[in-house]
């Protein structure tokens, strides 16, 4: 995937990347403070937010192929059931019920299968939103903080869930979150935004320890700083 | 037992009770129907598209929702009557004319209340379908599915609204015994002629009728228990 000149304008907020990559088949993060960019650019890319000008070249990505989750996923008034099997609904794809008792019962949700989904901890919610976006095998995924809700043991299972998936059939994915620790292990590849602009771009080790950048330092130590405080 | 039956069967056949009934369900029933057609559509486009005046036409639709029914009785009678715009059709003192001027309460009632309803979840509705790769077509239905409670409430508002209304009807249904007379008009008319005893019975017939309607809605729409979990 590849953009160019991408531009979206909201309010007194600009967005502007000029050029970015985003190779086929890898991991990537976008990281950055809060309002810099990240999630409108992952809405640009999904074609929730129309652009104000540039281009988003998916190559030959349908909407079909893609899908993104976000911090506050929005669940149907439906069971936990009904909301994993929606997009193979509208597919009209085959349900695999081992697998989803399968993801259920690894993310600790199995006896909240046939619960109403919007009675569930936002934890659970986060779950059941992740379970939803992996369980009709899309070639695009975007992850918008969807794990920052969840306990550590949750987190560290979708983690390697999301490795194993990849070591079988790899997909593209882009994850957006502050947890740099997660980001580091999980991400092939780093883009770090701020103030609508992607500032740069490499392996996680070249943008979290090799950086030169001011602005990437700064954020890097702050956010090292706060997770000390808060261990 | 004979004494009571007599006494029923005077108290429906006097004022013509059972005709009133028939012509109040007809007539609320028509009404909300065409109603919630118009409604829930308008509703829904008003949410989706922005267009110059859509602020202007919101106000106007809520300044409807609230507006007396004798007012819109006065226009739709003005516009039936043998010399108005409308004359050739031959609706007034018709349950047709009622239910056109019914339909004119209601339906900013229901676009009101849809409107409002679509304008605060709609676009989180529409986000999540395109995260989904869901189409038009399916993302239409999602909405209709996502928003059935508020439509549902919006139509009983609605028939609640037509079932329980007088102005209107009586100057443009003329309450007329066995053509336009509905259970209201005929309360109204017990009342002017002093009888409140049958007129409170019509009035708690009424009152179990809607009672009745809105268990058997309730029964069909089942609701989802939401106990928090956390």
């Amino acid at each position: 995937m590849r953009i160019t000149d991408l531009e979206k304008k909201t309010g007194d907020f600009r967005l502007h990347i000029e050029d970015l990559s985003i190779q086929e088949g890898a991991i990537h993060g976008f990281v950055g403070g809060n309002g810099c960019g990240k999630t409108t650019l992952a809405k640009l890319i999904m074609g929730i937010l129309p652009a104000d000008g540039g281009e988003i070249d998916l190559k030959n990505l349908t909407p079909l192929e893609m899908t993104m989750t976000s911090q506050r996923p929005y669940l149907l008034h439906m069971s936990v059931y009904d909301n994993i099997i929606y997009p193979l609904k509208i597919r009209k794809s085959r349900v695999d019920e081992k697998r989803i008792d399968e993801m259920l019962g690894l993310s600790g949700l199995l006896d909240k299968k046939n619960q109403y989904a919007r009675s569930l901890s936002s934890g659970e919610r986060q779950k059941v939103s992740l379970i939803r976006a992996l369980i009709f095998n899309p070639k695009l995924i975007i992850i918008d903080e969807t794990l920052s809700n969840m306990d550590i043991e949750s987190v560290q299972l979708f983690e390697k869930m999301i490795l194993e998936m990849q070591l079988k059939n790899p997909v593209t994915w882009i994850m957006i979150s502050h947890q740099l620790a997660h980001i580091y292990k999980m991400c092939d590849y780093v883009h770090f935004f701020a103030k609508g602009k992607l500032v740069d771009s490499g392996t996680a080790d070249e943008i979290f320890l090799k950086s030169q950048n001011e602005i990437i330092r700064s954020y890097v130590e702050t956010q090292m700083i706060e997770k000390r405080g808060n261990d | 037992m004979n004494q009571i039956e007599e006494g029923i069967e005077g108290f429906f056949s006097n004022i013509g009770a059972l005709d009133a009934i028939r012509v109040t369900f007809v007539m609320a029933i028509s009404s909300t129907f065409i109603s919630a057609v118009i409604g829930i559509t308008l509703g829904l486009l008003l949410e989706r598209h922005d267009f110059k005046g859509k602020k202007v036409i919101i106000r106007i639709n809520r300044t409807l929702m609230g507006v007396p029914p004798v007012v819109i009785g006065l226009m739709v009678y003005l516009l039936l009557m043998r010399r108005g715009p409308l004359g050739s059709l031959s609706l007034l003192f018709t349950v047709q004319g009622m239910i056109l001027a019914q339909t004119l309460i209601i339906t900013p009632i229901v676009s009101g209340m849809v409107y409002s309803h679509a304008a605060r979840s709609a676009p989180s509705i529409r986000q999540f379908a395109r995260t989904m790769g869901a189409s038009k077509w399916q993302t239409n239905l999602l909405m209709l599915q996502e928003m059935k409670h508020e439509i549902y409430f919006a139509i009983v508002t609605g028939f609640g609204r037509s079932i329980s209304e007088v102005g209107a009807v009586m100057l443009v249904g003329g309450n007329i015994k066995g053509s336009t007379r509905t259970m209201t008009t005929a309360i109204s008319l017990l009342k002017s002629q002093g009888i409140f005893t049958e007129g409170v019975t019509l009035g708690l017939i009424l009152l179990l009728m809607a009672f009745i309607l809105q268990w058997m809605a309730d029964y069909f729409q089942k609701e989802e228990t939401s106990d928090e979990n956390y």
